[in-house]
């Protein structure tokens, strides 16, 4: 409501201008009140101009702030109905609140103040002259009508014909990246003339949407412009003395010019208004994705024991991706794989096991049937996650109580002792980017996290791609250990691996 | 050429936006004036007596009130239209030229805009520069406003006038100044900002699993709003920085309504109409103001398509068609003979098949008709071979254009039978509009074992002595692999073409007579396209 601030401004402006030109009318010479009235008025309106802003992003980043604490832990920890890429959800969370904040600093304010802000105009005016208040007022009747007529239907038109149209034009965005395969096949000439073709089509086509989109704002525009002529017609023969009817009010010049200077005030507003108005429609975009993600997730059931994992009937079906119905038991201590050649699905079906990502059908259960419990649940990434800190920390992530022997019993174990002995001991400081690691370091960091924190199950993503046979062999001999006293599920396209499960699920 | 040049349709459009913005800017000048000298002229009027009402000409400036307020509607709507015409025209022959130049560009040397990042900002860009265009009519309407600003406060006196133009030809380059130095750093910080913030989420979402399981997002969430802050601040000062130019506009109306008050010398209604027009032309520059801020946040993007746009038309080369013995490794290879390339996931044979093909300059040892992949020109090795990659790299479209990339003006016969060579004939011939279905962007209605199929039948089309396969039967259950494979089989031989093929499953390596170790070839399988 800050903008609220300019139109006391507007108003000393119209009053010093109303004042000049009335004293020199009354041939009284300037007059330095109306001067310091206009100055006045000038720093109020840049003054609330400044200040508009400065609340405006405040607030808009307030809202923004909320946005991103519900969303960021939903999409980096919550579970989504499909996995996103880094990609995607980076979109998400950083350029769609981009948009939001865009929308909430320009269009909202604008809209907070559209409703008060010509009343509260047609309330000054009226202390000059009730008349010119009440035309101002007169011509919103007109202005709505036309609004609806122009605006609802022909803008609900055109913005369908205006998604179509986005496909079109979206062609140019696929082949761009499409554009190393269409230069291997040779068939850039034709092409890029079919790109042309389009991209000239939707352009034809976008002007005649526009055509009819335009109107609401002529609406507008018009209306501004005829709330000013109307006010100048009525108090320019009102001094007259000219009225077709008797006068109704008693009307000087220093009134009327009020009236007049005030008058383009009325629909400012909504000019504001209409100014923001790609804002906000590119702020709904974002918020219509993002409520998608924000869905809430059903309350989960009271959790059991583990005693074992049970899926049955597990399915997933995303665009581009089908797996399963898939079924399988893993005891309390066991070793199972799923096999499948890369980008098949497996690290999605580990996530749909973990409850991460939400599955088309089937169920994931402990041995007894009861519900899984989360917290029961270790995860050994491809990429463990480093946060900044000491390496016992980053070992100790998932259980922060750990005590220093038992978090080098678990380095020990996974065959970091001689890294961490090289290198300065557990209070090795690491970088988020893990520098100075090597990628087999750094899976044996994600594997004592995993170990250390004491959970039955463990899921562990392809644990020896891209390592050297001697590496993997460990790795492989760990895991069969482990699986001597928890429930290990891997997921994996090395058949050294695959040979050490008590069973094998190819996908 | 630059970004921003219109040919004559564009520039013909923009001409008829300028006109419709000039009419609409002095409309509204001369509609403030007009309003504020009839006002006060009809005081005086009215004041001395019923005689001079009687003898005052109102219908002239009455009807000149309501035309001009016809003529404002008018005018805006015609400027907003015809400038969108103009830019959305030129941005279709720049995207159109842009394409063409991008897609002349050999591959292995060209700007790489496959990644996703790259094409949004390149799409980014354009939208950028679309909005610039459709301002550019407002500057000049700014100008004409401010012009007869000026003349019509010369009414008031030419001390008035000269003031007001003094004022007027100091905004721009005031505005213009402010507006640098408001955007400038701001700027800076905010994409540097939002760069790093993009950074360190992308690798947290790649964490995302274990960030879940151990219930580690409120330490993420905490860390990255680090990152948020800074982006939040620097976008602040850029909105403030809004703020102080709006503000300084409208207090520079006031000082120009204020000076033109001082120093008018002449009767009141031509002074009314001087203070009205005086603040009128100072709003109008605001268009102005806009486009100084705009231009300052899409300099960048500018400059990264006019880069672009320099980019050297290359000379093609005509390439012999004539198949060309291979050679892998130590493995010489005559036309039509087939191999397997083995190694661990990662070790490079993708990068191989992919340098192969001419969509990269990675250094491999192996040999095309004698030279180095890197050696032969796009064309040759775009004769030579036929890939059909990893990711199946659909185009969106129909079915029948993707297979018709491969070979223009194909017949549907041919299209069938290399349909039926990869099992598909039954799936695509049971769809309703069958190869006028449309697939979505990432492929939709096939399966990821289907589209990588459509791919393979695509390279058959091509009709090149080799092709080159990456994991063709991946996602397929056996019976359909064991079926594949053997009509494959059958092709190749039928057709005499070569085959280089990545598989990590047993039936199609039984295609390959040889085998070669990916660890013999990729001499430098990291480097990837400049």
């Amino acid at each position: 409501m800050t903008w609220l601030l300019d139109i006391p401004g507007a108003a000393l402006f119209a009053a010093g201008i109303a004042l000049a030109v009335s004293s020199l009318a009354a041939g009284e010479g300037l007059s330095w009140g109306a001067v310091a009235l206009i100055l006045a008025g000038g720093a109020i309106r840049a003054g609330a101009a400044m200040l508009a802003h400065a609340v405006a992003i405040r607030a808009a980043q307030r809202v923004v702030a909320g946005w991103r604490a519900r969303i960021f832990p939903r999409l980096l920890a919550g579970r989504l109905p499909r996995p996103l890429l880094a990609g995607e959800s980076a979109a998400l969370a950083i350029d769609h609140m981009v948009a939001i904040e865009a929308c909430e600093a320009r269009f909202r304010p604008a809209r907070a103040a559209s409703a008060a802000a010509p009343l509260l105009v047609a309330a000054i005016v009226a202390c000059a002259s009730w008349v010119s208040a009440t035309i101002l007022l007169v011509t919103l009747v007109p202005f709505a009508l036309g609004m609806i007529l122009a605006g609802s239907a022909a803008r609900r038109a055109a913005e369908r014909q205006l998604a179509a149209l986005a496909g079109l034009s979206g062609l140019f965005v696929d082949r761009i990246r499409a554009l190393p395969i269409i230069r291997h096949f040779g068939a850039e000439d034709r092409i890029a003339r079919q790109v042309a073709a389009a991209t000239r089509e939707a352009a034809d086509r976008t002007v005649a949407v526009l055509r009819v989109a335009f109107l609401s704002g002529a609406v507008l525009e018009f209306f501004a412009a005829l709330s000013v002529a109307l006010v100048a017609v009525y108090c320019g023969f009102a001094l007259l003395g000219l009225l077709p009817f008797p006068p109704p009010e008693k009307l000087s010049l220093g009134h009327a010019f009020f009236a007049l200077a005030m008058a383009p005030e009325f629909y400012l507003p909504m000019r504001r208004l209409a100014a923001a108005y790609h804002e906000k429609q590119l702020g709904d975009a974002a918020m219509a994705a993002l409520a998608d993600v924000e869905a809430p997730a059903p309350a989960p059931p009271p959790a059991a024991r583990f005693d074992g994992l049970r899926v049955a009937q597990l399915a997933i079906a995303w665009p581009g991706l089908r797996i399963g119905p898939i079924g399988f038991e893993l005891a309390s201590a066991d070793l199972v794989a799923l096999t499948g050649p890369t980008g098949s699905g497996k690290s999605s079906l580990l996530a749909a096991i973990a409850g991460q990502v939400a599955p088309a059908g089937g169920a994931v259960t402990t041995a007894r049937g009861d519900a899984l419990d989360p917290a029961d649940i270790a995860w050994a990434a491809q990429t463990p996650l480093l946060l900044p800190g000491t390496l016992a920390e980053n070992i100790a992530l998932a259980r922060p109580d750990a005590t220093p022997e038992e978090i080098a019993r678990v380095a020990g174990q996974v065959g970091l002792d001689a890294v961490i002995a090289a290198r300065g001991g557990l209070g090795l400081m690491l970088d988020h980017r893990g520098s100075g690691l090597s990628g087999g370091e750094r899976r044996r960091i994600g594997l004592a996290r995993a170990l250390l924190s004491r959970r039955p199950l463990l899921l562990c993503d392809e644990p020896t791609a891209d390592l050297d046979r001697a590496s993997a062999a460990a790795i492989v001999a760990l895991l069969r250990e482990v699986a001597a006293e928890r429930a290990v599920l891997v997921a994996t396209h090395d058949p050294a691996l695959a040979a050490a499960a008590r069973l094998v699920v190819a996908l | 050429m630059s970004a921003l040049a219109l040919d004559p349709a564009g520039r013909r459009w923009l001409r008829r936006a300028r006109i419709a913005a000039i009419l609409a800017a002095l409309a509204g000048v001369l509609l403030l004036a007009v309003s504020g000298w009839f006002l006060t002229a009809a005081a005086l009027a009215g004041a001395a007596g019923p005689m001079a009402a009687l003898g005052f000409n109102y219908l002239i400036p009455s009807a000149a009130i309501r035309g001009l307020a016809i003529l404002r509607t008018a005018g805006r709507y015609g400027e907003r239209l015809f400038s969108h015409q103009a830019a959305l025209g030129a941005m279709a022959a720049l995207r159109a030229g842009l394409f063409a130049r991008l897609a002349a560009q050999d591959g292995r040397t060209g700007p790489d805009l496959a990644g996703g990042d790259a094409s949004a900002r390149l799409i980014g860009d354009i939208d950028a520069l679309e909005e610039l265009i459709v301002r550019e009519p407002v500057r000049s309407a700014s100008w004409v406003a401010a012009g007869a600003g000026v003349l019509l406060a010369g009414l008031a006196g030419w001390a008035a006038a000269l003031a007001l133009l003094l004022l007027l030809a100091a905004l721009p380059p005031l505005l213009d100044r402010a507006a640098r130095r408001l955007t400038r750093q701001p700027a800076h910080d905010a994409a540097e900002a939002l760069g790093a913030l993009r950074t360190r989420y992308v690798e947290y979402a790649a964490a995302r699993a274990e960030i879940a399981a151990y219930g580690l997002a409120d330490r993420v969430t905490g860390d990255l709003s680090r990152f948020a802050a800074d982006l939040d601040a620097a976008r602040a000062r850029l909105h403030r920085g809004e703020g102080v130019i709006a503000a300084l506009l409208a207090g520079y109306a006031a000082l120009a309504a204020a000076l033109v008050l001082r120093l008018a010398d002449a009767p009141a209604p031509r002074v009314a109409l001087a203070l009205l027009v005086a603040a009128g032309a100072v709003e109008a520059m605001a268009g102005l103001a806009r486009t100084a801020f705009r231009r300052a946040g899409v300099a960048a993007g500018l400059r990264r398509l006019d880069a672009l746009l320099a980019l050297p038309e290359p000379v093609a080369a005509p390439a012999s068609t004539e198949a060309m013995p291979l050679r892998l490794g130590g493995l010489d290879l005559a036309p039509g003979a087939r191999v397997a390339v083995t190694g661990r996931s990662g070790s490079g044979k993708t990068v191989l098949l992919e340098t192969l093909a001419g969509l990269r300059g990675a250094a491999v040892d192996a040999a095309v008709g004698g030279l180095a992949p890197a050696a032969c020109s796009g064309a040759m090795l775009r004769a030579q071979f036929a890939l059909a990659p990893q990711d199946p790299a659909l185009i969106a479209g129909t079915i029948a254009d993707n297979l018709r990339l491969a070979r223009p003006g194909v017949d549907r016969e041919s299209i069938w039978a290399v349909l039926r060579v990869v099992a598909l004939e039954d799936r695509i011939g049971g769809f309703p509009e069958g190869l006028d279905t449309r697939l979505g962007e990432a492929g939709g209605t096939l399966s990821g074992g289907e589209r990588k199929r459509l791919s393979l039948a695509r390279a058959l089309l091509a009709g090149r002595p080799w092709l080159l396969l990456d994991e063709p039967t991946e996602g397929l259950d056996p019976a359909t692999e064991y079926e594949m494979v053997a009509r494959l089989d059958a092709w190749l031989a039928a057709s005499n073409t070569g085959l280089v093929l990545v598989s990590h499953r047993r039936a199609p390596i039984g295609l390959a007579g040889n085998v070669v170790a990916i660890e013999d070839i990729a001499t430098s399988p990291c480097r990837t396209r400049v």
